[in-house]
């Protein structure tokens, strides 16, 4: 039996081919990126006159200047992970709460809700889009606001923000969700023990539901935090093709318009640093509260 | 006997009834839209039921006009080759790093999940040096959505397949089975659930693509989202087929969740909680 489960032969068999494939398609390619970062630019383009010139383009990237775009645009996906941080979750979890707690029509709001989810981003960026374009002028001007000069994408100091709302709208049902799904796991008796105790409403939701769903709480704020140092579809349909206002548009613009190879390599690996850094700080954060309920209380 | 709703429900139901309207209003814009002429979308009547429900948009992005029919097959076909990729190789080798064992199949199954860290971006130059050749054919689109949703899958499955009693392989083992017969005809069916959750949270990452898509494909093999974001350019006095064109794309996932919307929850949640 253990000579059967330890075969060397079939255990290539059934995971050689998958390690290889991946590694090519996925972990070769990551390191290709890192080596041409730190070329001047690649040999496929400029042949011989390629070099070695290590930090210089992530240098260039950080050095402020009117023509450089890529700290600005680090600030804004910062922007974005804030709105996400501070409005996307706090509402998502209000509704999750509410909806613990079991109002009328509960599983029919909650299967609702989550609708936009599924959706593809394209299709509810195409969507908004027609939206900024025909209906929300038209409400403005019935309640008598002022609509925007050159419509709502069209003002470059504030394009991003309304670029920015389709996929905080999309993704509120996810967040939601997963913050139902770890609300409905506490028990019941602690829910009623603190009902009796006279505890309801807010002081329930901070002092007994929030607290005891924080691993949950981890997943939402990493999702929301990756998701915005990523954030791609939704202002790249929006948005029009030359917009560089975001790291991945900046990497998508320099790398397949601008041709610069070696200088988009090194935003895209920034952007997976940015990733993995915040991954570690959020565990770093989280770290007592990761299935060590008593750790807590044993300091106090 | 109805209970009465208290002051405090009735509010929680208003509160709800607003996000609910915020949730379904632009799809009910996008139904609508689809069978409004361009004046109307624009004209008075952009918000109300269709004056004339101009069925014809449908049938013009489908075939004539637009290419969806052929956008929405291409979709298909790299959807379910990618399915049956992920499946075959997440079992195998969730199989033989979780079931079988041997050294250093942590460590292999770490360098795998390792793999979800790190977003498409961070390949995508090098990934274009080795598709560009392929980009005539489905390959090229195939090749990496199996590759990068492979840890995700394996993830899925692990969950699952340690929770399989060994005395299954032992019973095999007694009988005469070999190893891949055991795996294949007696622990693969117990794992048919799992399998359809991973290939749930797969369909909808794939399905949805849009970055690699509009890299790796030309015309005859484009798919649904590259191919509805070209409309919206091509078709900028046409905004009736552009809303069919967008209904039609969303359709198959609509109708996905509608049929099965507790399995598409548990698998986005399972995908979600992968940290």
């Amino acid at each position: 039996m253990k000579r059967v489960l330890s075969n060397k032969w079939s255990i290539m068999v059934f995971v050689l081919p998958t390690v290889l494939f991946f590694t090519y398609i996925v972990i070769f390619p990551i390191f290709k990126t890192l080596w041409y970062s730190l070329l001047n630019e690649i040999p496929a383009k400029v042949g011989d006159a390629s070099h070695f010139t290590g930090l210089t383009h992530y240098i260039t990237m950080f050095t402020p200047g009117r023509r450089n775009p890529f700290p600005g645009a680090v600030v804004n996906s910062l922007l974005y992970a804030a709105l996400s941080i501070f409005v996307q979750l706090p509402f998502s979890m209000f509704i999750a709460l509410l909806l613990a707690d079991g109002p009328r029509g509960e599983s029919f709001y909650r299967n609702t809700f989550f609708i936009p989810v599924v959706i593809s981003s394209v299709v509810v960026s195409l969507l908004w889009g027609r939206i900024y374009k025909g209906l929300l002028p038209q409400l403005f001007e019935a309640m008598n606001w002022q609509v925007p000069k050159n419509g709502f994408l069209g003002n470059a100091n504030t394009k991003i923000w309304f670029s920015f709302i389709p996929s905080l709208w999309q993704y509120v049902g996810y967040h939601m969700l997963l913050m139902y799904g770890a609300l409905k796991t506490i028990p019941e008796d602690i829910i009623e023990a603190a009902t009796v105790d006279g505890a309801s409403g807010a002081k329930l939701a901070f002092r007994i539901q929030i607290p005891m769903i924080k691993p949950m709480l981890k997943v939402c704020l990493s999702f929301s935090l990756i998701g915005s140092f990523k954030l791609f579809d939704t202002p790249w349909v929006l948005l029009e093709r030359s917009n560089m206002d975001l790291p991945a548009l900046s990497m998508y613009v320099e790398m397949f318009s601008n041709h610069k190879y070696s200088y988009a390599s090194a935003q895209a690996i920034f952007i997976v640093a940015e990733c993995l850094v915040f991954t570690a700080l959020l565990n770093w954060v989280f770290r007592e509260s990761d299935g060590k309920p008593g750790k807590e209380l044993a300091r106090k | 006997m109805k209970r009465k709703m208290t002051l405090g429900q009735i509010l929680i139901q208003l509160f709800l009834l607003v996000w609910l309207f915020f949730c379904l209003f632009p799809l009910y814009w996008m139904f609508t839209m689809s069978l409004k002429d361009t004046q109307e979308i624009f004209g008075p009547n952009s918000v109300g039921l269709p004056t004339k429900w101009l069925w014809s948009n449908y049938a013009n992005a489908w075939g004539s006009g637009g290419r969806v029919s052929n956008y929405m097959l291409n979709s298909v076909i790299d959807t379910f080759v990618t399915l049956i990729g992920t499946s075959l190789l997440g079992y195998m080798s969730a199989y033989g790093l979780l079931r079988m064992r041997w050294k250093g199949q942590n460590a292999v199954f770490t360098y795998i999940l390792m793999g979800m860290m790190i977003p498409m971006h961070a390949a995508l130059y090098p990934l274009t040096e080795i598709l560009l050749t392929l980009t005539k054919t489905h390959w090229a689109l195939i090749i990496p959505y199996v590759a990068f949703n492979i840890p995700i899958t394996i993830l899925i499955l692990s969950g699952f397949i340690t929770n399989i009693p060994y005395e299954m392989e032992e019973a095999a083992c007694i009988d005469g089975s070999g190893i891949y017969r055991t795996a294949f005809t007696i622990i693969l069916p117990m794992m048919v659930p799992a399998l359809i959750t991973a290939a749930i949270f797969v369909f909808l990452q794939v399905w949805n693509e849009l970055l690699l898509a509009s890299l790796f494909t030309t015309d005859t093999v484009r798919t649904l989202t590259v191919g509805i974001k070209q409309m919206s350019g091509q078709y900028q006095t046409d905004y009736g087929s552009m809303g069919a064109g967008l209904v039609i794309a969303t359709l198959p996932t609509l109708i996905l969740y509608m049929c099965m919307s507790g399995q598409v929850q548990k698998s986005l949640v399972a995908g979600a909680v992968k940290g």
